[in-house]
């Protein structure tokens, strides 16, 4: 439960603020609530966790600081602490002020508890998964971990341009482990999942066992890709891994490299919309959607209040702050492929000649996008007209990454979030003429 | 090391009482943690500090453990308020008596800013503008003090200072400037400074243009220390206790490698990162020797796991916001009697690899994979062309077998090896090393 003072000190700290930096600083609060039922066949944890955190950004002798502590008192201590060390000179950003016709209560202000849900212990979804897991992969994969986690965040944002808002979300979410054996053969996958009650209505226990069997079972096949080059199909948990190590390049100074020219525009966009998850970001800016991508050209970038400054584009709220520990930093939230033209995706199944559907990563996605390059290693099922032909135990697309897009020419309607660890989603792709290893 | 401040001020009598009602049946594991973290983090560019940040973090971790249940209470501050509030909860978890409501006291004098970080700066100024001054860094200081109070066992105090530098800088090559990447991490001493420079120095000297490394079956061998990281994944994270199911769990007491390697897992090697003085249970590690002459031996076990003989001392945490866990801290292999040339006329033929940047184990598959920023060809025994990045890769057992019965006499700590990361918990971690020669490894070019 957070301090009945939270809101005293929240003023004062901001006093404090406005006499160290006139004019140029931003006060954050965060408090957060959680449980956690950790299981393995052989331990069951339960954990409680009750996190508050503080931190400040300024400018002082005109260098921008921050600092970030676990109580008032210790942030104050940071705060000259930060202040002696010598920093090169920074203008502050332009802090956002406070959206019309929005006022912070002094309930909100002190940041109740909200419901109990968030408090109510995580659903037991062990048995259930172990279960789901063996029949769908036909007794080969075992469930070795499950890990669930629900809780809430509260969180205050304030600033020296009078900015006083107040969020707070609830989340519900885990990471499942399942070794499997075949043979002489082993392999371990984790598979991380969040529940959005946006989209459902409870933990999708089938589906998470379905991704779970294929990560862990497919390895085990001892076939290479056949093919050195065809078709590639992803799984929308691909291809959002995939558009998850593109993320830098949507935020660097520099645009990323030109997508190469193609007949067609590639049918997908690339968009960011956090609107459903929180109304502002870790800065205090108002969620916005934005699209990044669009008819075969880039054409937005993540922008925090930095990053705004520096280009002399608006904030688009796309400030997120990781943890409190860390100054916010220009990155996706809620950051998606979106089909313009979407089909079902058996219909993009029908479309593969002679490829390979990629159904889990055996690897974290490598991307250079000073080299513009790509690995990907993943394991899957080749395809030959339509038809899956065999299990591929291991197989790394590579290529360009400014041919990635243009070559993109089929999305399904199956959207699909995952959180990597921000939330990424994206429906089945068809990627052409892609090189296999 | 010692430090000259204490954060975490408790009264220990009064705490062990308060957990006593939790560890009053056979088999029941009980303590608090405390720590108290302070951390100065500068992002550097070209010889000026753009962002800094100062960290000032206090937390209470409560576990109770009996048999196959476990419970685990977080609460921010170190104070007694919240060890009150940790512990309460514990026990209204495991069903035991309630632990009376008082009202919060201070937890004692806060001391002034330290001037660690300030002098850093000077010091790293004066290195970056002659060795690296174009680059890209993050300078990390972080000071941690850590106590555990555990009914019926002393009470535990670690204190650290380590100090981690990485990112990339612009070096000179043959064929022009070429972007390098750069690791440091160090228990901070007064020899810190002149170690990180002699490190920046090598770093930055000039090379050739690499050519892509080649790809097959190579013989390799792993240079000043690297071999640390390859021990780290393939003996030290498989005799983790509580890991699952990898292959080395069948071999306790098999010849698996020479009987010149001997592999030690040793906390108290305090010249290393990833020493302690008590473990985050509160036991006084030793150490453990993960491969005596080729045979594998000890485990790495926390209170949970030791058995009879107790735990080694290796029940590690992130932070008091996470429950223990069994870990590795420093890789230690014993140096043998060959030069760096014999090792060099024993290779003939190869790679020579000197370090590595990240690299991750399959327990289950009893593989592994490291990423090797460069390295160099031999020839005929001697060192040839630079070659770029790429991966070697393979199965532990056969790794180990692959091990030639020859290991050099020079024994170098690898300090690019700092951070580690387990199910989600990263905790800071090292090795010294000969080079090692290793025949049949693959090798594969790529990011």
């Amino acid at each position: 439960m957070t301090p009945p003072d939270a809101g005293d000190a929240f003023d004062a700290l901001r006093d404090a603020l406005e006499r160290r930096a006139p004019g140029a600083w931003e006060l954050y609060r965060k408090s957060a609530e959680s449980e956690e039922l950790d299981s393995t066949p052989a331990l069951r944890r339960r954990a409680s966790r009750r996190e508050v955190g503080w931190a400040a950004r300024w400018s002082e002798a005109g260098s921008l600081r921050f600092v970030a502590a676990t109580s008032p008192e210790e942030l104050r201590l940071a705060l000259d602490q930060a202040a002696a060390i010598p920093a090169a000179p920074e203008d502050p950003p332009e802090w956002p002020r406070q959206p019309a016709a929005t006022r912070l209560s002094a309930a909100a202000a002190a940041a109740p508890p909200g419901p109990a849900s968030h408090r109510a212990e995580p659903p037991e979804l062990f048995g259930t998964l172990a279960n789901a897991l063996s029949a769908a992969s036909r007794g080969e994969a075992r469930l070795a971990r499950l890990s669930v986690r629900r809780g809430r965040v509260d969180e205050r944002i304030g600033n020296a341009a009078g900015l006083d808002v107040a969020q707070s979300q609830t989340f519900l979410d885990g990471l499942a482990t399942a070794s499997a054996r075949r043979g002489a053969r082993a392999h371990e996958s984790r598979v991380p999942f969040r529940w959005d009650s946006s989209q459902e209505p409870e933990v999708d226990a089938l589906a998470l066992a379905r991704r779970l069997a294929d990560a862990a079972t497919l390895p085990l096949a001892d076939r290479p890709t056949p093919f050195a080059s065809g078709q590639w199909l992803l799984d929308p948990g691909v291809a959002a891994a995939l558009l998850a190590a593109l993320a830098p390049a949507l935020r660097g100074r520099r645009s990323p490299r030109r997508p190469a020219a193609g007949p067609a525009p590639a049918p997908i966009r690339i968009a960011d919309d956090a609107t459903r998850d929180a109304p502002y970001d870790g800065e205090g800016v108002p969620s916005r959607r934005i699209v990044l991508f669009d008819g075969g050209e880039w054409t937005g970038r993540l922008e925090d209040l930095r990053s705004a400054k520096r280009s002399g584009r608006p904030p688009t709220g796309h400030g997120v702050r990781s943890s409190f520990r860390t100054p916010p930093r220009a990155s996706p939230r809620r950051l998606f492929f979106e089909a313009t033209d979407p089909s079902p995706a058996t219909t993009l199944l029908a479309r593969v000649k002679r490829g390979l559907f990629a159904s889990a990563l055996t690897a974290p996605a490598r991307v250079d996008l000073e080299r513009d390059r790509y690995e990907i290693e993943f394991t899957g099922i080749s395809v030959i007209g339509g038809r899956a032909q065999s299990e591929v135990g291991g197989a790394m697309a590579t290529g360009r990454v400014s041919e990635l897009l243009r070559r993109t020419v089929g999305a399904a309607e199956d959207l699909q979030f995952f959180a990597l660890p921000f939330l990424v989603g994206s429906p089945t792709l068809l990627i052409e003429r892609t090189s296999f290893e | 090391m010692l430090l000259h401040c204490t954060r975490v001020h408790w009264d220990e009598a009064g705490i062990s009482r308060w957990l006593e009602p939790l560890a009053s049946r056979a088999g029941e594991l009980v303590e608090v943690f405390g720590e108290s973290l302070r951390e100065t983090s500068l992002s550097w560019r070209d010889g000026e500090v753009r962002e800094l940040a100062v960290r000032r973090e206090d937390g209470v971790g409560a576990r109770w453990r009996s048999g196959s249940e476990e419970r685990f209470v977080f609460a921010p501050g170190v104070g007694e308020d919240s060890v009150r509030e940790a512990v309460r909860s514990l026990r209204a978890a495991a069903g035991r008596s309630a632990l009376p409501i008082r009202p919060a006291r201070g937890h004692g004098e806060e001391e002034a800013p330290a001037p660690e970080a300030d002098r850093w700066v000077r010091r790293l100024l004066g290195t970056f503008s002659r060795h690296a001054p174009r680059h890209r860094f993050r300078f990390r200081l972080r000071t941690t003090e850590r106590r555990v109070v555990s009914p019926g066992r002393a009470s535990a105090v670690s204190q650290r200072r380590l100090i981690s530098l990485e990112g990339v800088f612009t070096a000179a090559s043959r064929l022009g400037d070429e972007e390098r990447g750069f690791a440091f991490h160090s228990p901070d001493s007064e020899t810190t400074a002149d170690e990180l420079r002699a490190a920046l120095t090598a770093a930055a000297a000039p090379r050739d243009r690499p050519g892509p490394a080649p790809e097959g079956e190579h013989d390799v061998v792993l240079a000043e220390g690297c071999a640390a990281v390859l021990f780290h994944e393939i003996l030290s994270h498989p005799l983790e206790a509580g890991g699952d199911g990898s292959p080395l769990d069948a071999l306790a007491g098999a010849r698996v490698a020479p009987a010149e390697l001997d592999v030690s897992d040793d906390p108290r090697r305090l010249d290393l990162f990833g020493g302690y003085e008590a473990d985050d249970e509160g036991t006084v590690p030793r150490a453990v020797r993960l491969a005596h002459a080729g045979v594998l031996a000890g485990r790495l076990t926390d209170r949970a796991h030791g058995g009879v003989s107790g735990s080694t001392g290796h029940g590690r945490r992130a932070g008091a916001s996470e429950p223990p866990l069994p870990r590795g801290s420093n890789v230690v292999v014993a140096g043998g009697s060959a030069t760096p040339d014999e090792m060099a006329r024993r290779l003939h033929a190869g790679l020579w690899i000197e370090e590595f940047r990240g690299g991750s184990v399959d327990l289950s598959a009893g593989s592994f994979r490291l990423h090797f920023p460069r390295a160099r060809r031999v020839r005929r025994g001697a060192l040839s062309d630079e070659l770029g990045p790429g991966w070697i890769a393979g199965s532990m057992i056969d790794t180990l077998r692959r091990i030639e019965p020859v290991v050099s006499r020079r024994v170098r700590v690898c300090r690019a090896l700092g951070w580690c990361a387990r199910e989600g918990q990263v905790v800071p971690v090292q090795g010294e090393s000969p080079d090692v020669l290793i025949r049949r490894v693959a090798v594969k070019a790529g990011l």
